[in-house]
């Protein structure tokens, strides 16, 4: 019998001493309460931009603790705050973790430790605080500022026919734009590739301007919120009708997070899309492929009494989690809005950054006709909502575009998801 | 001879489209992996001309594949190892002896598949923090054999119990204890069971990125599988990359797959029926 067993259990019992050795000689992030190290989690870095500034905030941080260990962990982005929940709840989650500002912030301030006094002296320095800001506290630093600029390819407005140095600017204007577009070229008007139903909180953001009223804006805003309301039930409306009469591209209607539509405007397949300003699909890179080409417009007037604004707020940050570590954090989240290193990756990763005394140092057209709108700027429209209903929103969005649901249903549900 | 062409036909149709629709996604990888960012975005669908053999390096060190490829094989082999053995104890146990408790041990066997993980993984990974094991490979050991063992006992048992008792009888009387039956008899009889579960085992631990992101936390202790997926950061915007990397990563199971197929056919029917 011992000839069977011996070797299975000799083998397994090695590869177990083996295994255990192996864990034991690492510090458990888990156990970041102990001295000398700063265990943060993040969603990693998109480019070499990103993590040469990534570098340069650890090399800030390191001159003020050259003790502290920092342990970096890059999560995965799709199973992000799933696994940061859970660890917390667990017991085992960092001492700070990247936040989006707005919604994903604001849900989980509960388990943050307010930063408020202790970030006074560079208030005035960076713009995007509300986003990181709930019930009079502060919560983070915005690093960056995320906003939906919409993006034209001024080529294909020149194929259709279309002025490519002044675009729509009322929506009927742009819904004949789109026309011509259909009619004269081969590319769609929008670019929106697989339907992952963030199509819809691009569109509700990005035109949102035109259609609110300033005080239905703010209202909005401030949570007073009534999707069923004339102008609430026309933006769900509007994103049916363009769905309907053609505007966007095929695709799947995934559920998958997949920047579809930017490779497509990029790759010259559509006229327009509500891109983004910083991280990602902004400006530097559709420049890459379009060059000169590349327009910038403001969102369309849709009803009188609207008043025009660039969509943006505060980006990402990082936020407190473990209280014993309050004074590294706060010098960590000091360091990730280091006026140097924020300058370097303006131009480096293409970023709009929330440091107002850096000036934006491109050729770049639209970058600069972004930072000028930045003054009458106002906050997105989708991050203030809830968790639950920025989901719902998303799920609505998704059969709206494929006629599932009316708009009717679509806006009672909404306003039922918010009591 | 026509009908018996033309049915032939019916069937190698079919049989051909459901080999390209699985063969495709592959295809679809490899030729973007093989592209540049540009190319991908101008021209995403075409053949690639850029041959792009540097998405497999950016993979390779982005995702520090040299280090994760490692602990997921220690992982993996270790999983598998314990689960074969326990599992192939257990099931041999539950189809051939008689004990009190035995209907109930089965059932809770049975009851524990049916809980997915998502459901007790906060106090799961509060447990496994609570006795240190966060960030080791023990602590992933014990996480994918507690998860996985369950499945393969119900598996094992249902083949052990299509061998006839009389066998196991027969070498009791031969002077066999019941460590010898299990050793002597049992353990070679099922060894078509056993391959299979090795191979879905090594597929599940393999390919597993929640558990793994839960108990190795630490960057140095993560599994090649979360290091790919951590790829892709918010926005997945560098696809080729992030492909090269799926490719690299499943290279070896493509690998073993072709290695033991045979085995692995005949093995996912083994315990299908009794004798």
């Amino acid at each position: 019998m011992k000839r069977f067993v011996a070797p299975v259990a000799i083998g397994v019992g090695a590869v177990l001493a083996l295994s255990a050795c192996g864990g034991a000689a690492t510090t458990p992030s888990g156990e970041s309460a102990e001295d000398g190290t700063l265990v943060i989690w993040n969603w990693g870095n998109s480019d070499d931009a990103a993590a040469a500034y990534q570098d340069e905030v650890l090399a800030v941080f390191a001159e003020q603790h050259p003790d502290v260990e920092v342990e970096i962990v890059s999560q995965p982005f799709d199973q992000y705050y799933t696994l940061l929940g859970s660890a917390i709840e667990a017991g085992t989650g960092p001492d700070l973790a990247l936040f989006n500002g707005g919604t994903q912030l604001k849900s989980r301030t509960d388990q943050l430790t307010p930063v408020t006094d202790e970030l006074a002296d560079i208030h005035d320095q960076l713009a995007g605080w509300p986003a990181f800001e709930d019930g009079g506290e502060t919560y983070s630093a915005p690093m960056f500022l995320q906003g939906f600029p919409i993006y034209y390819n001024k080529a294909i407005f020149a194929e259709a026919g279309l002025d490519p140095e002044n675009p729509p600017t009322t929506w009927d204007e742009l819904a004949d734009a789109c026309d011509t577009i259909a009619s004269e070229t081969d590319v769609s008007c929008f670019a929106l590739g697989n339907k992952e139903g963030l199509g819809i909180e691009f569109f509700l953001s990005g035109f949102g301007s035109g259609i609110f009223t300033p005080e239905e804006y703010d209202a909005w805003i401030d949570g007073e919120r009534d999707w069923e309301s004339e102008h609430a039930t026309q933006v769900l409306q509007l994103w049916a009708d363009t769905a309907e009469d053609g505007w966007y591209n095929d695709g799947a209607n995934s559920t998958a997070m997949f920047n579809d539509s930017f490779d497509l405007f990029s790759g010259g397949q559509a006229a327009m899309v509500i891109g983004l300003s910083s991280g990602i699909a902004h400006w530097k890179q559709f420049d890459d492929f379009l060059g000169d080409d590349l327009g910038f417009m403001m969102p369309v007037t849709v009803n009188d009494g609207t008043t025009l604004a660039l969509p943006i707020e505060g980006g990402i940050g990082y936020g407190v989690l473990n209280e014993d570590k309050l004074d590294l954090g706060v010098d960590w989240i000091k360091a990730t809005v280091d006026r140097d290193a924020l300058a370097n990756y303006s131009i480096a990763g293409g970023q709009i950054v929330s440091d107002t005394t850096i000036e934006l140092d491109t050729d770049i057209q639209s970058a600069q006709d972004i930072v000028a709108e930045l003054p009458g700027s106002k906050p997105l429209l989708h991050t203030s909502l809830g968790g639950d209903t920025l989901d719902l929103l998303h799920r609505v969005g998704q059969q709206l575009l494929i006629g599932e649901i009316t708009v009717e249903d679509a806006a009672s549900q909404l306003a039922a998801s918010e009591g | 001879m026509r009908a018996e062409r033309i049915s032939r036909w019916v069937i190698a149709i079919p049989m051909a489209l459901l080999a390209i629709a699985t063969i495709y996604p592959m295809v679809y990888a490899v030729n973007i992996a093989l592209k540049d960012r540009r190319e991908y975005v101008l021209d995403r669908l075409g053949v690639t001309t850029t041959f792009n053999i540097q998405n497999f390096v950016d993979a390779w060190t982005q995702a520090n594949m040299g280090r994760y490829y490692l602990n997921s094989i220690i992982v993996t082999v270790a999983s598998v190892a314990i689960i074969l053995l326990l599992a192939s104890m257990a099931g041999y146990a539950i189809a051939h002896l008689t004990f009190r408790g035995n209907r109930v041990m089965f059932l809770v066997i049975l009851g524990t598949m049916m809980i997915p993980f998502q459901v007790i993984m906060v106090p799961f990974i509060k447990l496994m923090s609570d006795i240190g094991t966060i960030n080791t490979y023990a602590g992933l050991i014990i996480a994918y054999v507690s998860q996985f063992l369950p499945f393969t006992v119900f598996f094992m048992a249902s083949f052990y119990s299509g061998i006839p008792k009389e066998i196991t009888e027969a070498a009791r009387v031969d002077g066999n204890n019941l460590w010898g039956v299990w050793g002597r008899i049992m353990l070679p009889l099922g060894k078509p069971a056993l391959l299979s579960m090795g191979i879905l085992n090594a597929l599940f631990c393999w390919n597993d990125i929640l558990i793994a992101l839960l108990v190795m936390q630490s960057p140095d202790q993560r599994t090649v599988m979360v290091g790919v997926s951590a790829l892709r950061g918010q926005y997945p915007d560098n696809v080729p990359t992030y492909l090269a990397g799926v490719l690299l990563v499943v290279l070896p199971l493509v690998v073993v797959y072709l290695i033991f197929q045979r085995q692995i056919t005949a093995g996912v029917t083994a315990g299908a029926t009794k004798g």
